[in-house]
């Protein structure tokens, strides 16, 4: 599966740019929906005032007409009176008469806003009392009274209710008019919510979906990778366990003849030697020395083979525990060659014990071995917490985290230091098998137990002038 | 009746055979060692009555009846319960160790990788299996 299967419109995302995207995207739609959502909210309210508004008008209508109804009810009891003579007519006429001033005071309210209809309600409310007191007096006088005097009340009153008739028409013409006005704005404001509703949607459906897409995408590309880095870690682990089967059983396998070798070859110098020549046995010495020397050699392997893979879970290691294992398992050497050794307090850090306790062995048996003709090896080891990014050659992704920082020391010859990386490879030796001892493994253990610890380890030194060797353990473990 | 009772010794590479009798010769131990490719070959020479060796060399790794078998087979045997027994192997697992010490063997030798070692070993076991064993 290639990455090229992912590309979105033809076009691969860097890290960097995706981020940028994701923030552009969140960030323009977060802006949008938010002044959006706002000015949607002010829409609202002036739909709800319109509407409001628009029940006013339809308040006020209503109310004119019933001031209309109350005014011809009235009327109509005065006259039904006056024609009929009936007595009981006074009192609904008073009745319907009392009714007027509350409608009118009524329509107060609902016109505050608007000055020329408060003008016409006051001149309504004048004519209706002018109204008021024309019916009470025919009220008193209609049947007793000259008709001449009558037909004059009735001119008056008549005279009145023309004119709140017309006010009532005019209040009714421009309230009307304004219903109109507003029941548009107000049916105006409704499209718009509408409208601003789609919008936001739009807007977040948009944002949503590019969100999704993209990912969509690294959720793709990220199952893609784990996938990838499971497969590359079964390998791994695959042929580490192959490699170790293979040294073992090569190892094991190897020692067979080897033995024969050197057990008949020793068989043949212990019991002839006297027979054979000088050289025969010079012959016989080397071969013998040769098959030690790669008995040596395939142990080497073996135990190198045996670090490359961890085994056992880690655990929280004090590191002075495993300098002391160590210390104590060259005690023969260091009494011997009358060695110094010493440490200051290290720390405790997730690992595996006995990787360590070989580290700390090979580095003191090196500084001993390596040591000045008549004088004694001291050794010295201390400790310090440093920042990844002084570390050469460090991984990017390790640069901000804290590492422990081992240095040891020796008085010992030292190396030229265009040999400070050669000597961590395996079976690479700086001096000859006369001169000293070992098989070049030391080293390449060393650094592969530091990095089974995911540390570094580097060495530092003037010929003559002793070395350090630097090692470098994460402070917080990442081997869980 | 001669005070050296038989050694026994069963071990399929012959040059091993031939390192272990040499051995014997050069510390000049006149024991007889009787020699057995197999596991097999051993326990059909046991079968005949009163044969009492006086120590029992077995390799693990052999074809038809290997080291282990051998061992239960002798120790489940009132008549070799006693016989000492040492396991005389290439391999130094932990777990060929162990497996036969539970079995019943008396001692694990790895085969040494260099003659004089294996010289050495012999002479020390004669002093303390087989010189003890011709006291008792």
């Amino acid at each position: 599966m290639k990455l090229s299967t992912f590309n979105l419109l033809n076009r691969t995302l860097s890290e960097q740019q995706f981020a940028l995207i994701t923030r552009f995207l969140f960030g323009t739609s977060l802006i949008l929906i938010i002044a959006l959502s706002y000015s949607y909210n002010e829409i609202n309210q002036e739909l709800i005032n319109y509407s409001e508004k628009v029940s006013q008008t339809q308040e006020v209508i209503s109310g004119l007409k019933e001031v209309s109804s109350a005014l011809y009810e009235t009327t109509y009891h005065a006259n039904t009176f006056v024609f009929l003579k009936d007595t009981a007519y006074i009192n609904k006429t008073l009745a319907a008469a009392k009714t007027i001033p509350l409608l009118t005071s009524r329509i107060d309210t609902l016109i505050k806003a608007n000055p020329p209809q408060i003008k016409r309600l006051s001149a309504l409310k004048k004519h209706a009392e002018g109204f008021g007191i024309y019916t009470e007096k025919l009220l008193k006088y209609g049947s007793t009274v000259n008709p001449a005097i009558v037909y004059a009340l009735y001119k008056k009153k008549n005279a009145e209710i023309d004119s709140m008739v017309k006010l009532v028409a005019d209040m009714n013409n421009v309230e009307d008019q304004l219903m109109h006005t507003r029941v548009r704005s107000r049916d105006n404001y409704m499209q718009q919510v509408f409208r601003y509703n789609w919008i936001i949607m739009l807007v977040a459906v948009v944002f949503l979906s590019s969100a999704f897409v993209l990912l969509d995408r690294e959720l793709k590309r990220n199952k893609f990778y784990r996938v990838d880095l499971e497969n590359k870690i079964e390998n791994l682990n695959r042929s580490n366990s192959e490699l170790e089967q293979f040294a073992y059983v090569a190892s094991h396998d190897l020692q067979e003849p080897l033995r024969k070798i050197r057990s008949f070859s020793d068989r043949l110098i212990s019991k002839y030697q006297q027979e054979v020549s000088d050289e025969v046995y010079q012959m016989l010495t080397k071969i013998d020395g040769s098959a030690q020397r790669m008995q040596h050699l395939i142990n080497d392997l073996l135990s190198f083979s045996r670090i490359v893979k961890t085994g056992s879970e880690s655990k929280l290691i004090n590191l002075n525990t495993a300098l002391a294992d160590a210390k104590s398992n060259l005690s023969e050497m260091i009494l011997e060659n009358k060695a110094s050794i010493h440490n200051e307090s290290l720390p405790s850090i997730e690992g595996y014990g006995s990787q360590m306790v070989q580290l700390f062995q090979n580095l003191i048996s090196n500084s001993i071995k390596y040591r000045k003709e008549n004088q004694r090896p001291v050794i010295r080891i201390t400790h310090r917490l440093v920042n990844g990014e002084i570390i050469p050659g460090i991984q990017p992704s390790h640069e901000d985290i804290q590492f422990h920082q081992i240095k040891i020391n020796d008085n010992g010859i030292g190396f030229k230091k265009e040999f400070s990386e050669k000597i961590f490879i395996i079976f690479k030796r700086l001096h000859g098998r006369n001169e000293f001892a070992g098989t070049g493994i030391g080293l390449a253990i060393c650094k592969r137990v530091v990095s089974n610890h995911n540390g570094y380890i580097f060495a530092e030194s003037i010929e003559g002038e002793g070395a350090n060797f630097y090692i470098y353990l994460p402070a917080e473990s990442m081997l869980s | 009746m001669s005070n050296k009772l038989p050694i026994l010794m069963a071990d399929d590479d012959a040059d091993d055979r031939f390192l272990v009798q040499a051995a014997f010769e050069d510390n000049d131990l006149s024991h007889p060692i009787i020699f057995f490719e197999d596991g097999e070959q051993l326990l059909d020479y046991l079968s005949t009555p009163e044969l009492i060796p006086n120590l029992i060399f077995l390799d693990l790794n052999m074809p038809k009846r290997d080291g282990r078998e051998v061992l239960k087979v002798l120790r489940n045997n009132n008549r070799w319960n006693n016989t000492p027994i040492i396991i005389f192997s290439t391999s130094n697992a932990p777990d060929d160790v162990n497996t036969s010490y539970a079995l019943g063997a008396n001692c694990y030798i790895v085969k040494p990788s260099s003659y004089e070692e294996l010289k050495t070993l012999v002479w020390s076991i004669h002093r303390f299996w087989l010189q003890t064993s011709v006291a008792s």
